[in-house]
């Protein structure tokens, strides 16, 4: 047999890309990569070890995180109560997605949250001020002086119109939502969605309005580029606050979709002794309908393991 | 000598300041208050108490007779804020109005006493100490913040930049304070008095300084005038207290200098020397007119017995018919009312010092003699059932030191709920915010069959008044739900725990409770069956 010459060679390899590239026109590229990258990453074990393998699973923090981007992470740091009451998000969580961050290359990682009650009591009990010191000595922090909020405009918002947005989130490359898993007496639960009330200045207006159709607004506005959710520990009633029952899972989910993200949430715990359907939350129901993510979960590619 | 004088009432003066902005975190951020005599002796009589922490105010009476009113050329803010003011302000030969006294003083001392003999503190209006806190505390600290916020907002575009987090996050409160203006005004008057005369306040007015003049009629260091005199009179012409007769400037009214050594230092003769030698020193006595003093002591318990007549004058607070302020929400740890309106000389030390800016000075909530007394003002912010300041703070005890045990049991009042004006009862709305906040965990939120989201009820047991509730609710204006002073622990002494469980009041912080092992009931965590169709709150059918 003949063998085939340089040009031929390189005449077959473009005709290959070629098709590739005209194939990827009409297959979703997901479907391709689909053995690689899940929709959904579930992993459990040791928060530390689960973050990194749930990120891994995701094709790695590279992929979201830039050398030199400005991120922001988002965790629930917003009650002065220690981990184990599952108000706020693990520490443990929160320093290993900063640590992931830094050795990705970010320039700068910010931990900000607008509580309600007094902010250095919940930076101190919460144990995420302490976890972080590791990283960086400077990197959380509380925002609620007014003017480190921008006015925003909402686009095709139903009920929230405008808001208001902590600075830094507007400027940062990158958005990590990083919410513990909790029961919420108004929202039903409080994941990613609900977690973005902790980025604007004037949450009560979201009360006045509508809560869930004021959620779904905020989360077409504020998308993370990746979605932490920590059920290391889930408080499955009485929250927000709590005190209520923790159940303890052990498990990460990440999701670059929020509504997907959320949606397994719901649907993989009991929530005051029962368990639920995505679409019973009003929010995550809403955010799928006006295309924000998907939370027909049983369609979607969800990878598990143990770690 | 006068830069020696100048540095130690600078120095002083910034301590002072100090001091305040640190109110209340450490023992002792009162001293200067505790150091007015009139202040502790008004509020000793007024009070009926003495106490170690009165002992500052001791020292400096015990001053006077060894080195005349030094405390007030000296020491006291009060007095070096009228000396930076009338040096821009009083003009350059200031003519004493003849209508006006220096006794006057010591009437008007009369007169707060007249009226502390029934109770009734008037060291408000009066004790140098009590206005000049309250002036540096109320009107000029907020100005500095509202600046020094401007100036942040310029310098954090920069910090950003340059990724200074410390600065980039800075954040400067912004306090405000009911009644500002009216103590500015007053200001403005001290101020402008000296138009008339420089000191006019420290001369005429000050109770503090009428009772140190009393003890100062001839110190053991005093002024005394040299054989070199040769009568110019430039030294009566340079007094600030105009205390030197013009005609005889060896003569002295002993009782308003200052000891500020003008004189001495304007002496063209150097005949003036400030010494224990008692040669060359003639002063002249004060001479009050004692029908006068009856008379005017006479008027203060006048004044204080109509006060005590008027309608919202404090009672007891079991008295039955007894007409208050709704929305009056004492700090805790509070005297009983009128124990607290006697001790409290509105020096606004705790207002200062109140981290979340709810201590405000109220008009006429508390009536007419508890003009700037301080309350809780929860829309503004909540009371930290943790924060002990207000107390530590306190120069009287009118608001007592708590530990911080007692503290979370020190109860100001109960929250109530407007359910006309409530998201979640009137407008029908997922609204649960109340009981988000509560660091007590006394709201409790249940479905009603007719309303689509639960509602919330306060559990008036579980209820301290902090007021968290009030503050967040989402609700402008006035608030859904606001505190009342009911059932407020208002203790002379004693243990708020003990009392407040024998009451049955069951205070526990959200924060110091462990998780609940395992309470399927709904809403709250106290098992209590579901009735809402056994879904989980916020939760619907679905699809």
């Amino acid at each position: 047999m003949k063998p085939i010459d340089r040009r031929q060679f390189l005449k077959y390899q473009f005709q290959g890309m070629l098709w590739v590239a005209g194939a990827s026109l009409v297959f979703p590229s997901r479907l391709l990569a689909a053995p690689s990258v899940p929709d959904l990453a579930v992993v459990t074990g040791s928060p530390e070890a689960a973050v990194r393998a749930a990120v891994a699973m995701l094709g790695g923090m590279n992929q979201f995180v830039k050398k030199g981007a400005r991120v922001v992470i988002k965790p629930n740091m917003s009650f002065p109560t220690p981990p184990e009451r599952a108000s706020n998000t693990h520490p443990e969580v929160v320093r290993t997605l900063a640590a992931m961050c830094r050795e990705a290359g970010a320039a700068r990682v910010l931990v900000l949250d607008n509580p309600l009650a007094p902010e250095e009591q919940c930076l101190e009990m919460s144990g995420i001020a302490a976890a972080c010191r590791a990283i960086d000595e400077d990197m959380v922090h509380t925002v609620t002086r007014p003017s480190r909020y921008q006015e925003v405009e909402i686009k095709n918002a139903v009920t929230l119109r405008q808001t208001d947005v902590m600075k830094e989130v507007l400027s940062a490359d990158v958005l990590i939502a990083a919410p513990v898993a909790k029961s919420h007496s108004g929202a039903g639960v409080s994941l990613s969605m609900k977690g973005m009330m902790g980025l604007i200045h004037d949450r009560g207006i979201m009360h006045r309005l509508d809560l869930h159709e004021s959620i779904v607004d905020l989360a077409s506005l504020l998308k993370p580029d990746l979605v932490v959710i920590d059920a290391t520990r889930v408080l499955s009633t009485g929250g927000p606050g709590g005190p209520g029952t923790v159940l303890t899972p052990g498990t990460i989910i990440a999701s670059t979709d929020m509504v997907a993200a959320d949606a397994y949430a719901v649907s993989a715990f009991e929530w005051y002794g029962k368990m639920y359907a995505p679409d019973q939350i009003k929010h995550i129901r809403m955010a799928h309908q006006r295309g924000l993510g998907r939370m027909d979960i049983e369609k979607l590619s969800i990878k598990k393991k143990t770690v | 000598m006068i830069v020696f004088r100048r540095s130690i009432q600078i120095g002083s003066l910034f301590l002072f300041l100090v001091f305040l902005a640190a109110a209340g975190n450490f023992s002792g951020s009162d001293l200067f208050l505790r150091m007015d005599p009139a202040l502790v002796g008004i509020t000793a009589i007024a009070g009926r108490v003495i106490k170690w922490a009165f002992f500052p105010a001791l020292l400096v009476l015990l001053s006077a007779p060894l080195f005349g009113r030094v405390f007030c050329g000296y020491i006291c803010p009060m007095g070096t804020t009228i000396d930076l003011a009338d040096a821009r302000i009083a003009p350059k030969k200031p003519v004493p109005p003849r209508w006006i006294r220096p006794n006057l003083k010591i009437y008007l001392l009369a007169f707060s006493i007249g009226a502390a003999l029934l109770g009734v503190s008037l060291a408000f209006w009066t004790a140098p100490l009590a206005l000049i806190t309250r002036f540096y505390g109320m009107v000029v600290y907020p100005v500095v913040l509202l600046f020094s916020d401007a100036a942040l907002t310029v310098i954090q575009p920069i910090a950003d930049r340059f990724d200074i987090r410390k600065l980039m996050f800075l954040s400067i409160e912004d306090r405000r304070y009911a009644a500002n203006l009216f103590v500015l005004l007053l200001f403005a008057e001290i101020f402008a008095a000296a138009r008339l005369s420089p000191r006019f306040w420290c001369r005429y007015i000050c109770p503090a300084g009428a009772i140190l003049a009393l003890f100062s009629v001839k110190p053991l260091v005093r002024r005394r005038v040299g054989e070199d005199c040769n009568g110019c009179g430039k030294c009566a012409r340079v007094c600030p207290m105009g205390a030197i007769d013009a005609d005889d400037p060896v003569r002295v009214r002993y009782a308003d200098c200052l000891a500020c050594r003008t004189c001495e230092a304007s002496c063209p003769q150097e005949a003036i020397r400030f010494s224990t030698e008692h040669r060359g020193a003639a002063g002249v006595p004060v001479s009050t007119d004692r029908r006068r003093v009856l008379v005017s002591g006479l008027g203060g318990a006048i004044v204080a017995a109509v006060g005590l007549t008027g309608l919202m004058a404090a009672t007891s607070d079991k008295a039955e018919g007894e007409v208050c302020d709704p929305r009056l929400i004492r700090p805790p740890g509070a005297l009983p009312e009128p124990d607290f309106l006697s001790a409290c000389v509105r020096c606004g030390q705790c207002m200062a010092g109140c981290p979340t800016n709810t201590l405000q000075p109220v008009w006429f909530a508390a009536g007419p003699l508890g003009m700037f007394s301080p309350a809780v003002t929860p829309r503004r912010r909540y009371c930290d059932p943790k924060c002990t300041t207000c107390g530590d703070a306190c120069p009287t005890g009118a608001i007592r030191r708590l530990n911080s045990r007692d503290r979370v049991w020190a109860r100001v009042g109960t929250a109530i709920i407007h359910r006309q004006k409530c998201l979640a009862w009137e407008y029908r709305k997922s609204c649960m915010v109340c009981d988000e906040v509560c660091p007590y965990d006394a709201v409790k939120f249940e479905k009603q069959l007719e309303l689509p989201f639960p509602v919330p009820h306060v559990d008036e047991d579980k209820c301290a008044g902090c007021g968290y509730c009030e503050h967040f609710c989402p609700v402008r204006n006035e608030a859904a739900i606001v505190v009342t002073p009911m059932n407020a622990l208002r203790l002379g002494g004693g243990s708020y725990e003990e009392t407040a469980k024998s009451r049955g009041y069951r205070l526990r912080l959200r924060t110091e409770k462990s998780h609940v092992a395992n309470t399927p009931g709904y809403p709250g965590d106290d098992g209590t069956p579901a009735s809402s169709g056994g879904l989980a709150p916020g939760f619907d059918e679905g699809l």
